[in-house]
């Protein structure tokens, strides 16, 4: 039986918009297929992983409280995410994740909240507390051999820049800034985006991509993935790109 | 001199509304509100109360806990004005204020009992006296319309810095319990608890927000949960978690309904533990002004959508609102308490009131036992549809119809017992679609 292994970040600390979601997702749509994933939880206090021995790290977005209390335990860490970013493990990363994964968090009174330094961009909260990019999201995703048009969810204060190579062309909604073209950052082992909650769940072909990528990785072999029954999610996106698109 | 000239004219607007409604058949809501306030911002300043006012706030519970509250004042033969119908905003009070002040602007009763939206507590007692006031519990609820929890915590946590009157708090709830330390002056604070229940856990099964201690960050320590954060809790640093307390709830046997307090036997129509929580707040208020709940809590029925119980062609329904992945949860877990077999109808709407982000349905625990079939509706009826099948649950018994009415036609054509969940904007339609099954 073919197997992957999941890191999940902070499960305690970055839950708030039910992202945990994405990883049940993965994990029944690789059950339906015969594969096991294997979910490893690391929060404050917990042994220090191993990032480089996973197929798939996963974190979420949190309230900032949280947020603040645990970007200087994650920072302990940085050389070996280093490590694991270029030993091309899988990482996605939601919303708060995405934003410590860059240079620094610029906060309203203009204090830095140094990030991990993996990727360049750096992102600057918005001055106006109340003002934040919030609503349905749609992006155009080219993820190498597929294109999919990916729905979600976006609700953000900040706004972050300096963005080489985005997740996707925003057909509607706000993205990395209020009124942007691009959101999120994308490279073939890296989805950092806003998207916020259950990105997988309505994007089904993102959910297999992750899967594909991870199991030729580990098994260094093409594994066509089997089609499973997505009418409710066929349905879903349906109804919503009518909506949004129109 | 102009307030008063106001609620002269509101009270005529009222009147002409009143009419106007019966005929139109419809609900004026908090329309009255909405005008006098344009025209006088401060008008609940000119309102003169000279009775108590209670007031409840919460996450979940509000409307019940209310309308508990004013039926156990009005059993003890008090006369009340309450916003019964959940109008919780300051349009809501001002419209349920004006509509029962006498035309120089005086309440005229025992007690005035309101509901009060979270963030909206702050702003209305600032300008009307309050001389209790009843916290039950802190949810995520609606992020994208109401944002983070601490925020609203943080909001009703400064008001209460410089407020005196009463204080009914929930202990089991680490972020409602902090609040009886906002203002170390305030001796009128009390604490109600539920001892542990029948169906309480050692962990926590559903999303909560009562991880880390308010006063010094550390991890709390659970000695059990009730039902989402809700439990006995205590801080291994500062040991935060230990309030000398009002009133204690015991024995709680939600299959006979019934539980204790200071030995005195309560007898409840609910069977369901947060209807619990909700009572025991209602015994706090009799006792803080000495009169008797028992008799109240023995007749008190829940409506309109809060575990109603209803016979659909011989069908026993019980229909729920959940705005929230707490609400949903605690629904499923009555649902789970019911050993009978039975099917599930779960309505979810994006509209504005309801907030558009149906993130939170992935909060939900969806751990169902005895379901037989589950029919999802509502406008985000297929992202319901995608969470329960992804929960496990066998995807040849899940059936989603966005419309409300092919859903209800479906549900009826088997004679399972059912249970229904809604949210906001939900509910009514669905309520309405099920009573027109009926007849």
């Amino acid at each position: 039986m073919k197997e992957l292994k999941l890191l999940y970040l902070y499960p305690d600390m970055l839950e708030l918009y039910g992202d945990y979601g994405n990883i049940q997702v993965l994990k029944y749509r690789m059950k339906k297929r015969g594969i096991n994933l294997i979910v490893d939880r690391y929060t404050i206090g917990d042994k220090a992983p191993d990032f480089t021995s996973y197929d798939i790290v996963f974190a979420g977005g949190g309230a900032d409280n949280e947020q603040s209390i645990l970007s200087t335990d994650l920072i302990k860490y940085r050389d070996n995410i280093k490590e694991a970013v270029k030993e091309k493990v899988f990482f996605l990363l939601i919303c708060g994740s995405y934003q410590l994964f860059g240079k620094y968090y610029k906060g309203v009174e203009g204090n830095i909240i140094p990030g991990l330094e993996v990727f360049d961009y750096y992102t600057v909260a918005q001055p106006d507390r109340k003002k934040r990019c919030i609503g349905n999201i749609v992006l155009d995703v080219n993820l190498g051999d597929t294109e999919t048009k990916v729905i979600g969810f976006e609700n953000h204060g900040g706004q972050t820049f300096d963005i080489d190579s985005p997740f996707g062309k925003v057909l509607y909604g706000n993205g990395n800034k209020f009124g942007d073209s691009e959101e999120g950052f994308f490279k073939e082992n890296i989805i950092a985006t806003y998207l916020h909650g259950p990105l997988l769940s309505k994007n089904p072909v993102l959910a297999d991509y992750i899967i594909s990528y991870c199991l030729e990785r580990k098994y260094n072999e093409k594994i066509g993935l089997e089609k499973l029954d997505d009418t409710f999610e066929e349905k879903c996106r349906e109804q919503l790109l009518k909506e949004l698109l129109k | 001199m102009y307030n008063l000239l106001v609620i002269i004219f509101a009270k005529i607007l009222n009147v002409f509304a009143n009419i106007l409604c019966k005929i139109l058949h419809k609900d004026n809501g908090n329309m009255l509100g909405k005008i006098v306030k344009k025209l006088s911002p401060d008008i609940l300043k000119s309102i003169k109360i000279d009775c108590p006012v209670i007031a409840v706030t919460a996450t979940n519970g509000k409307t019940t806990t209310n309308n508990a509250i004013r039926y156990m004042l009005e059993k003890n033969g008090k006369k009340i004005v309450s916003n019964k119908e959940g109008n919780n905003m300051e349009t809501g009070i001002i419209t349920t204020l004006i509509k029962n002040c006498t035309l120089t602007g005086k309440i005229k009763a025992d007690f005035v009992t309101f509901e009060v939206d979270e963030s909206y507590v702050p702003i209305i007692f600032k300008k009307i006296p309050l001389n209790t006031l009843v916290v039950l519990n802190f949810f995520r609820d609606q992020l994208d319309r109401n944002g983070e929890v601490e925020s609203l915590i943080l909001k009703i946590n400064e008001f209460l810095k410089t407020y005196e009157g009463n204080l009914i708090l929930n202990n089991d709830d680490p972020n409602v319990a902090r609040l009886g330390r906002a203002n170390e002056n305030n001796k009128n604070v009390y604490y109600f608890s539920v001892d542990r229940y029948k169906y309480a856990k050692d962990y926590q099964t559903e999303a909560g927000e009562g991880k880390f201690c308010p006063f010094d960050k550390t991890k709390l320590e659970y000695e059990y949960y009730q039902y989402s954060h809700i439990g006995k809790y205590k801080c291994p640093k500062c040991g935060y978690g230990k309030e000398i307390l009002f009133t204690e709830i015991k024995d709680i046997d939600l299959e006979n309904k019934t539980f204790k307090e200071s030995d005195k036997n309560y007898e409840t129509l609910a069977n369901n533990i947060y209807s619990v929580y909700n009572y025991a707040a209602v015994i706090s208020v009799a006792k803080l002004y000495g009169l008797d709940a028992i008799e109240a809590l023995k007749t008190f029925k829940l409506d309109n959508g809060r575990a109603e119980d209803v016979k659909v062609k011989d069908c026993e329904t019980i229909i729920n609102l959940a705005k929230n992945p707490t609400g949903a949860n605690v629904s499923l877990r009555t649902l789970n308490e019911d050993k009978d077999e039975k099917e599930l109808l779960f309505v979810l709407n994006d509209n504005s009131a309801d907030g558009h982000d149906v993130s939170w349905i992935w909060d939900i625990n969806f751990d169902v036992k005895n379901v037989t079939r589950i029919i999802t509706s509502g406008t985000r009826a297929y992202d319901m549809a995608i969470r329960i099948k992804t929960s496990g649950f066998d995807i040849d018994k899940i059936e989603a119809y966005l419309d409300l009415k092919e859903a209800v036609n479906s549900l009826y054509k088997t004679k399972t017992k059912k249970y229904v969940i809604a949210n906001y904007t939900a509910l009514q339609p669905i309520r309405r679609e099920i009573f027109n099954e009926r007849t």
